[in-house]
């Protein structure tokens, strides 16, 4: 008894004791009072999100993921995929701040492989893998309605216009190169372009620089007409969901039993991913079929010979987006901007204590790296090229209005049209 | 074509999708880089207001001392303390007497015709011939004397080291010492972080120290009680700024404050009551980024100013030349 006493007496001690210590840390200097009218914000240091967070956010994705694809495939509903995509552009768009992204997460996924020292974290092996795993099963129903930057576009379009055939084939080769620049640049530990370049984050955050305010808006504008630009020309992990989706055995179909070939669905997708019935025909009269393809199977080689001799050409001027390459050169060719005070990143090396032999061997390194880097890239994109010039040329035959595997974003607008009931 | 205009909307907005993805490549390099918007960029400042400034130089002299150290003005006559030695000039700048020191001297007072020099951690009292009269007793080896006020029967020493200000007798009997504090949570004390800690006594035996980190000015009775105080801190000319400032400060004949800053070396007057008054010296007349002048006044109001970077004293004189 005597024993909890003197406890309690320590307790009420300590707390007496307490405040008067935490009134004596003051601080040292007084802020400075502006004179301006301008208020001193309080400091505030974000704890970063919490791992149960985090794996929430994975959660919610697989659940927002199911649900699309249950609403396509089951339900064929598509106003149900317009309001998930409305709660995903809400909750990975504005509430999450378009991060953590699987487009994004490409660039995790690749450093991992390229640089021993990354980790990469679990939510963002698991972002990168579970629409491709998804998509491979069901077809592209992350684009349709769990991506954010997709959804963002697609409450936009207003008057959707076909493109021609050739343009369509043509803008679709730059996810392809951008997904080899974004794999490049993040395998060198160069920078993360996919995110620099993210037209729509600065929305989401609505703290963007000017120039990435312009793009976001610009891209939204053309997307009123040329309906989700960013996803179908420009998205680099379109590139990688279009491949899963060829090989989805579950893809969303355009009628829930047999075509009528009624033709009310020819006109009803934006994004001219609908493959009307052949012609057999027409193409046994051109006769060129058989000899433009051996004709452009032939010139693969020569695609992917031309890629990397361009890639090998490119590798001096692409590393220079690597900052320490940048710098060696600067240093080397202008030594005098030692000496400018007002040059950060000059002024960071010189305080960092790094010496210039350093700097210069580990641009070498990097530029080393660039030169494997920027041909396997480029033999990637001539290939790339070739074998879409080659399917230009491969018939396939169909007797219905399909969904295009590849390019359909599954998002179930053609259902709406197909007048056959289950 | 029935969609021309919405094509050649997509063709300006492509262009401009295709200029912004260039020139946001092109424009993060290390020698693109924008300006550091975190720089501590003074330039604006160092522009002060031509109506704002109520003196003018009116001539200047050099002293000779490889490192001046301190500078005084009494009964008509200029103390400038600096190497070794201790010169007595006229206010037309005329060497009357050079004295030697007994050591490297830090600041120097004059009060009736006794000139007290300290070291740093010591006082020395001496005539006008050189002769010492008195040398008090040492203070501890952290101390660091920085200025000295006399007035009757009471000599200041403002210690930056010791962060307090010592209390004298004429004859170097220690009275007190103060360090500024008072009960908790109402003040600091002096917060010195470097050593720039003035003290000084005006016409009406007033003493007044400075707290240099608080950008403040502050009357204490000769016990060490806070009477009154004022304080501006501000990077424009009605305010100090920086780490330590005022450096330096002295009082006009009719108890106006002079001060002197460092960093954004400039030279201002207040009123009584520590409202702004004006501009004696602005940033251009010194060294960038220099030492902020000592300063002495003398029964005209002329400012001399002690200028280390330039080792000169500079004299200024109110444009009107009426004294203000």
């Amino acid at each position: 008894m005597k024993k909890i006493k003197y406890i309690l007496y320590l307790l009420i001690f300590a707390f007496y004791l307490l405040p008067s210590h935490l009134s004596a840390q003051q601080q040292r200097f007084p802020k400075p009072e502006f004179e301006s009218g301008y208020e001193q914000p309080s400091t505030v240091t974000p704890e970063p999100r919490a791992l149960s967070l985090e794996y929430f956010d994975v959660l919610v994705l697989l659940a927002v993921l199911s649900l699309v694809t249950w609403l396509i495939l089951k339900k064929r509903s598509r106003q149900g995929v317009l309001w998930v995509s409305i709660f995903t552009l809400i909750y990975f768009g504005f509430y999450r701040n378009g991060c953590i992204c699987p487009i994004g997460a490409i660039q995790n996924v690749t450093l991992s492989f390229a640089d021993p020292a990354y980790a990469i974290s679990l939510t963002a092996l698991l972002f990168f893998l579970f629409p491709l795993v998804f998509t491979l099963f069901f077809g592209r129903t992350f684009c349709a309605g769990a991506c954010p930057l997709g959804a963002i576009q697609d409450l936009i379009i207003i008057k959707p216009i076909s493109l021609p055939k050739w343009l369509n084939k043509t803008l679709g080769l730059i996810p392809y190169i951008y997904l080899s620049l974004a794999v490049l640049f993040a395998a060198t530990g160069t920078d993360f372009i996919i995110c620099r370049y993210d037209p729509f984050v600065g929305i989401f955050r609505m703290d963007a620089k000017f120039l990435m305010v312009v793009l976001g808006i610009s891209f939204l504008l053309v997307g009123m007409f040329v309906a989700r630009p960013y996803c179908r020309f420009f998205c680099p992990y379109s590139v990688l969901l279009s491949w899963m989706s060829r090989f989805s055995k579950r893809h969303l179909t355009i009628t829930p039993s047999k075509c009528i070939q009624c033709k009310l669905c020819s006109n009803s997708c934006p994004f001219d991913a609908i493959d009307y019935p052949t012609d057999e025909k027409e193409v046994v009269k051109s006769g060129l079929g058989p000899k433009r393809f051996i004709t452009y199977a032939l010139l693969i080689p020569l695609w992917i010979a031309a890629g990397v001799f361009v890639g090998e050409r490119s590798h001096t001027f692409l590393s220079k987006a690597n900052n320490d390459v940048y710098l060696a050169e600067l240093l080397i060719s202008n030594p005098e901007i030692k000496n400018d005070p007002d040059n950060i990143d000059v002024q960071t090396f010189l305080a960092s204590g790094k010496t210039m032999e350093t700097l210069v061997e580990e641009a070498g390194g990097i530029r080393q790296k660039f030169y494997y880097g920027s041909m396997i890239a480029g033999g990637f994109i001539g290939l790339v090229i070739g074998v879409t010039l080659l399917n230009t040329v491969v018939f396939r035959k169909r007797q219905d209005y399909v969904p295009q595997k590849g390019n359909c974003l599954s998002c179930g607008r053609c259902m709406d049209y197909c007048p056959v009931e289950e | 074509m029935k969609n021309k205009g919405i094509l050649i909307f997509l063709l300006i907005m492509a262009a401009v999708i295709i200029a912004v993805f260039v020139s946001e490549f092109l424009s993060d390099r290390p020698d693109r880089s924008k300006p550091n918007p975190f720089a501590y960029d003074v330039e604006e400042f160092k522009n002060v207001d031509p109506e704002l400034i109520l003196y003018e130089e009116s001539k200047n002299f050099k002293i000779g001392f490889e490192v001046p150290a301190a500078i005084a003005v009494n009964n008509n006559k200029i103390y400038v303390a600096g190497d070794n030695s201790l010169k007595i000039i006229d206010l037309s700048g005329k060497l009357l007497a050079e004295l030697n020191l007994p050591t490297k001297p830090q600041t120097v007072e004059v009060f009736n015709k006794t000139i007290f020099m300290a070291t740093e951690n010591r006082v020395f009292v001496l005539d006008e011939e050189g002769n010492i009269l008195n040398e008090w007793e040492q203070l501890d080896e952290n101390s660091f004397i920085t200025a000295i006020a006399a007035t009757e029967n009471n000599v200041f020493v403002a210690d930056a080291g010791g962060r307090r200000v010592i209390r004298y007798s004429e004859e170097g009997e220690k009275l007190g010492e103060f360090d500024g504090k008072a009960e908790e949570g109402v003040l600091h004390g002096f917060i010195i972080p470097s050593p720039c800690f003035d003290l000084d006594i005006n016409d009406e035996s007033d003493l007044w120290v400075v707290n240099p980190g608080l950008h403040a000015l502050e009357n204490y009775t000769y016990e060490g009680n806070l009477r009154s105080h004022w304080e501006r801190t501000s990077m424009k000319p009605e305010g100090f700024s920086g780490c330590c400032n005022p450096s330096h400060f002295t009082f006009l004949s009719d108890g106006r404050f002079v001060t002197s800053e460092k960093g954004l070396v400039r030279i201002k007057t207040y009123k009584r009551s520590g409202e702004f008054e004006g501009v004696v010296a602005a940033p251009n007349k010194f060294v960038e980024e220099g030492r902020a002048p000592d300063l002495a006044a003398d029964s005209q109001n002329n400012i001399y100013a002690l200028d280390f970077d330039k080792k000169m004293i500079r004299v200024f004189e109110p444009k009107n030349n009426t004294g203000l």
